[in-house]
């Protein structure tokens, strides 16, 4: 029977190494990469190719939402489990819509983690309760999803926002998207403009209404 | 042979508890007399067990960490108080050591800090982790370090307006406004118009 590889993304460190101590007290489980940003996240799982990924939806660089829209490209064979405090509506169904195949909320036990990580393993998925209850409340009132408008954006446009609010400069951003600057403030100028955002405030607001940052 | 060090672990979210006492566990000093997450379960709680450490996450769903600190502290004196937080604020660091803490960690602090904070305050020293020198621009230092008309420039910028907006507003030239956001920055240890917006909003500055 071959093992469950696993990948860990939480930024708490020490919330992220008791994750691990969990998995490993299930001998079915390896962590194959631990990692505290988003963008670390699609680069382990590029190299790592891990069954299951889970993933803290707020990570920083790269949200967690982000990572489970570039995994479903570009590792489609990981599947994403959403951790998250809260069975916010609009985050559950960006992460399915997104591609995650589970989202378990921070007052599950240690049990619920294993069983979780197991079920997406096989092909399945897992909601905590709660999270069911949302799902199908918006399944049952059909309930309009309020315009998106980060939809209209590219993804890398996207990325640039949340890097923006971040506080990363321009000069960080190229870095980080391994891109010239110049570039960057193409991405910026457009998503300004599809957003009518004016300034970097604007910005900031934007994506803590969003969640895109905390 | 010493006795063990007794931890009684507070946090509502069960997943981050049971992982962080598995990391307690893992030494042969420390081990875990109870694990709650409720305020107000813990007060008892500790009355009851009378731990040597209680680590307490600051937000919890019925009383918060900072009054279950002070009625902890006031009830069990030998229990000593180690507080786990998402954010490093001024003024929850203060209010918790106010309220009797000896303690107060980043949830970004690493197992080996978990430790160490569990023998320090055991110990009767005081332990903080995680608290200074934070890269992520959050902000660590309390809106009072800013004058009245910092905080009235600081609301202003991050609801969005323009340095020409805030000067004329307030009756002040563009350079001065400019030079009050420099400050800002500074006094705030804060390194980008991004991270004044956010504090502010964190702050309640701004909505």
């Amino acid at each position: 029977m071959g093992t469950i590889r696993v990948l860990l993304a939480d930024d708490h460190t020490v919330v992220r190494q008791g994750l691990r101590r969990i998995l490993e007290t299930d001998p079915s489980m390896e962590i194959v990469a631990e990692v505290g940003d988003g963008r670390a996240a699609v680069e382990a799982a590029g190299r790592q190719r891990p069954s299951v990924a889970v993933v803290d939806i707020s990570l920083p660089s790269l949200n967690g939402i982000e990572v489970t829209r570039q995994l479903a490209k570009a590792t489609p064979e990981t599947k994403v489990l959403i951790l998250s405090m809260h069975a916010d509506e609009a985050y559950i169904q960006q992460s399915l819509k997104a591609g995650a195949k589970g989202y378990l909320l921070k007052d599950a036990d240690d049990q619920d983690l294993l069983k979780a990580i197991t079920a997406l393993h096989s092909g399945g998925s897992y909601f905590s309760p709660a999270v069911s209850k949302v799902v199908l409340r918006g399944y049952l009132h059909e309930s309009v999803e309020s315009a998106d408008e980060l939809a209209g954006l590219s993804d890398r446009e996207r990325e640039v926002l949340q890097l923006i609010a971040e506080g990363k400069s321009n000069k960080d951003i190229a870095h980080l998207l391994d891109v010239a600057p110049s570039t960057v403030e193409t991405h910026r100028k457009h998503l300004m403009e599809k957003l009518q955002l004016h300034n970097t405030a604007a910005i900031v607001r934007f994506a803590l209404r969003h969640g895109l940052i905390q | 042979m010493t006795r063990k060090i007794r931890v009684l672990l507070v946090d509502d979210h069960t997943v981050v508890r049971r992982g962080l006492r598995k990391i307690l566990e893992s030494t042969n000093d420390i081990e875990v007399a109870g694990e709650l997450g409720s305020g107000l379960e813990a007060i008892t709680a500790a009355a009851e067990l009378h731990p040597d450490v209680v680590l307490m996450d600051v937000s919890l769903p019925d009383l918060n960490g900072i009054e279950a600190t002070r009625r902890i502290t006031a009830a069990t004196p030998g229990a000593q108080v180690l507080m786990l937080s998402m954010h490093a604020d001024e003024q929850y660091v203060l209010a918790s050591m106010a309220a009797g803490a000896k303690g107060y960690l980043v949830k970004d602090v690493d197992d080996q800090d978990l430790l160490a904070a569990v023998l320090a305050v055991c110990a009767g020293q005081t332990y903080f982790g995680g608290i200074l020198g934070s890269t992520r621009g959050d902000g660590h230092r309390s809106p009072a370090v800013l004058s009245a008309r910092e905080r009235q420039v600081l609301a202003m910028i991050s609801s969005g307006h323009t340095n020409r907006q805030v000067a004329d507003a307030l009756g002040l030239s563009i350079n001065t406004v400019e030079s009050h956001r420099k400050h800002i920055i500074d006094k705030l240890d804060l390194h980008s118009t991004a991270d004044l917006v956010r504090y502010a909003i964190r702050h309640g500055i701004v909505n």
